[in-house]
């Protein structure tokens, strides 16, 4: 029994993180219908630059954080308007935004191949490596720091989607693109608003993953992976179903890294997607969408 | 053979019969020339000394043109863009491999058997990703490309991680690399052929139709999800017998050899540079390819390299030339007739 609650309390810290890795790439897809496999390209770029400044300058990567978010949401309007602006009235839309994306993943994934190897890092503050003890059970300090962050970020981009006036754009754009544009919303600047918060929220994330799982530059498309069977889970463009799509396998997953040992993992989230899209293709919130 | 073109680029036919006729002998004039040379290259050998070098990079642009000829069944006529055909690639490499560890029979001889085995999984896996359209189809290729990944790397009786071993070919070193080129050679051509007899079947206009518009498609009689797993499975066959010649010329596989996202980047980067849907384009996008990669390889000497000038390629190409090379040329009506195979 306390084993199973030491589990559940890993699986849910861990759940926190995914959610926020998840939240940008739904929202990118929801508001644009971008499926966007660059997303965990920019949460790798970002743990870079979050290790280099805590090597070089002894930033805390929880400062990082913060720091990343403003220049990662510059990143995405300059990819959003460079890129996505040029496709807009295409008529395979989702199926360009796919294959580009997929060819920004692949230079960024080269660039930093290039100019860092493939070798494995990790970002060492004190804390990824501590933890507090209540009772039978530990609570290790950096998860309940990145997961603190999660949903600190997580609740902000709730209000203000729901409370600004930029946020009733984005869900309007979210529930009807077209209709939105017809009662005033101005459809492109919110669609660039929201892949700049997108890619914020990738780089928030990139600084929080740098000291919880050693990375390199291939190994985005394993989370890459891990993100779009959590938000095709959820129901793809759903936020609420990428946050509780993250949580249920990230517990799911804690709980078979736990019988079967850590390969296993992954593995989870993968038979989960299989298994979604036999019994319900659209996700557990997800509309029936003609794409 | 004609008609259906408007279907990929939306060029009328215009020419008139003699000069199709024209077109069409100069065209196989020009493709049984090269069938030709293709097959004495290996000859050369006795004439200008060892060229392992050469062979080995036409054995490797065979390899891609049978991989990428293929994929273009699904990638292509019916626009379903797989990133998960690594996988057939490792089952036909594993399953002939397995085959010569355990009973000694030479991968030349099960390559097919390596194919089949390919489809068979292609079929399976079919029946769950092709469930999805669109977006969430990549996303579960993706998806099954990572799980074989997994699994093969863990799977003991395959040497897991750490590979299995195969017996050495018994070749001469002087003719080792001959036997591996000419048997991706007739990969290559069995890959290019079933290319265009699907092309210019019902069923390929069946697939082309789905790529134009499902639901149009299925109204229109296509039975759409059944055509859909057989073109999935179809498009798995040479990948799989090219992954069997491949895994026995290395003498050595790994799961990371085959299950990982590069070997699929490069048949969509091949196929989309190259004209997808056609039947040159992707023979057309690995030559190229190849080249480029072998110029940034002896120029810079780095493979990471080639993976940003590929991104950039096919950023390029998207942007402003989305029917790719050959699409693009023959839109503009002005195609070379040897290299309009359709």
């Amino acid at each position: 029994m306390t084993n199973a609650v030491q589990v559940l309390i890993l699986g849910l810290l861990l759940g926190g993180v995914y959610a926020l890795m998840a939240a940008g790439l739904t929202l990118a897809f929801g508001v644009m219908r971008i499926v966007n496999l660059a997303h965990a390209v920019v949460i790798v770029g970002s743990a870079y630059a979050a290790y280099f400044a805590f090597q070089n300058l002894g930033v805390d990567p929880l400062v990082s954080a913060a720091l990343l978010m403003p220049v990662m949401y510059l990143v995405g309007v300059a990819i959003y308007t460079t890129l996505f602006r040029r496709i807009e009235g295409s008529a395979r839309y989702v199926e360009m935004t796919v294959l580009l994306t997929f060819a920004v993943a692949i230079v960024v994934e080269g660039l930093l191949a290039f100019f860092f190897t493939g070798i494995f890092r990790t970002t060492d503050p004190t804390y990824a490596t501590d933890a507090f003890f209540v009772g039978d059970w530990f609570i290790p300090k950096g998860q309940l720091y990145a997961s603190g962050v999660s949903v600190a970020l997580l609740l902000g981009l709730w209000g203000f989607l729901r409370y600004t006036r930029i946020g009733y754009g984005v869900r309007a754009t979210m529930q009807n693109r077209s209709a939105a544009q017809i009662v005033g919303v101005n459809v492109r600047r919110t669609s660039s608003i929201a892949f700049g918060i997108s890619t914020a929220l990738a780089g928030a994330s990139g600084a929080l993953v740098s000291y919880l799982f050693p990375f390199f530059p291939a190994r985005h498309w394993q989370w890459v992976a891990l993100l779009l069977a959590l938000i095709v889970l959820g129901g793809m463009g759903s936020l609420k179903g990428a946050v509780v799509g993250a949580i249920v396998l990230a517990v799911a997953s804690s709980f078979v890294v736990d019988q079967a040992g850590p390969i296993w993992g992954p593995m989870t989230f993968y038979l989960a997607l299989f298994l979604i899209l036999l019994v319900r293709p659209q996700g557990l919130f997800g509309k029936e969408v003609t794409i | 053979m004609i008609e259906d073109r408007s279907l990929t680029s939306g060029t009328p036919s215009d020419q008139s019969p003699e000069a199709l006729q024209q077109t069409s002998r100069s065209r196989w004039v020009a493709l049984v020339a090269l069938l030709l040379l293709l097959l004495v290259v290996p000859l050369a050998r006795s004439i200008i000394g060892p060229f392992n070098y050469v062979l080995q990079l036409l054995t490797v642009t065979l390899m891609w043109v049978a991989m990428t000829s293929s994929w273009n069944i699904i990638g292509g006529y019916a626009s379903y863009i797989s990133l998960g055909h690594g996988v057939f690639m490792g089952v036909g490499g594993y399953v002939s491999g397995l085959m010569l560890v355990h009973y000694g029979y030479s991968p030349f001889a099960t390559a097919a058997l390596g194919g089949l085995a390919a489809v068979a999984v292609g079929a399976l896996g079919g029946l769950i990703t092709l469930r999805t359209r669109g977006p969430a189809f990549i996303i579960s290729t993706i998806a099954l490309l990572l799980m074989f990944l997994l699994w093969f790397d863990n799977w003991d009786l395959l040497g897991g991680s750490n590979g299995l071993a195969l017996p050495l070919p018994p070749f001469s070193p002087e003719w080792l690399r001959a036997p591996f080129y000419y048997g991706m050679l007739v990969v290559a051509v069995g890959a290019v052929w079933l290319s265009y007899r699907v092309a210019h079947s019902k069923f390929g206009l069946g697939l082309r139709a789905i790529a134009q518009d499902e639901t149009k498609a299925e109204v229109a009689g296509v039975p759409t999800r059944s055509y859909k797993i057989a073109a999935f499975a179809l498009s798995a066959f040479f990948v799989g017998a090219a992954g069997a010649i491949w895994g026995y010329s290395l003498s050595y596989l790994r799961p990371t050899v085959f299950f990982i996202i590069g070997v699929s980047a490069q048949m969509v980067l091949m196929a989309i540079i190259g004209g997808r849907g056609t039947v040159s384009g992707p023979v057309v996008g690995t030559v190229l390819i190849i080249a480029i990669n072998e110029i940034t390889l002896t120029q810079f000497g780095s493979s990471e390299l080639n993976l940003v000038i590929a991104g950039v390629l096919l950023l390029g190409v998207l942007l402003f030339f989305p029917l790719g090379l050959v699409g693009t040329l023959r839109e503009r009506g002005n195609l070379p007739a040897f290299l309009d195979w359709d």
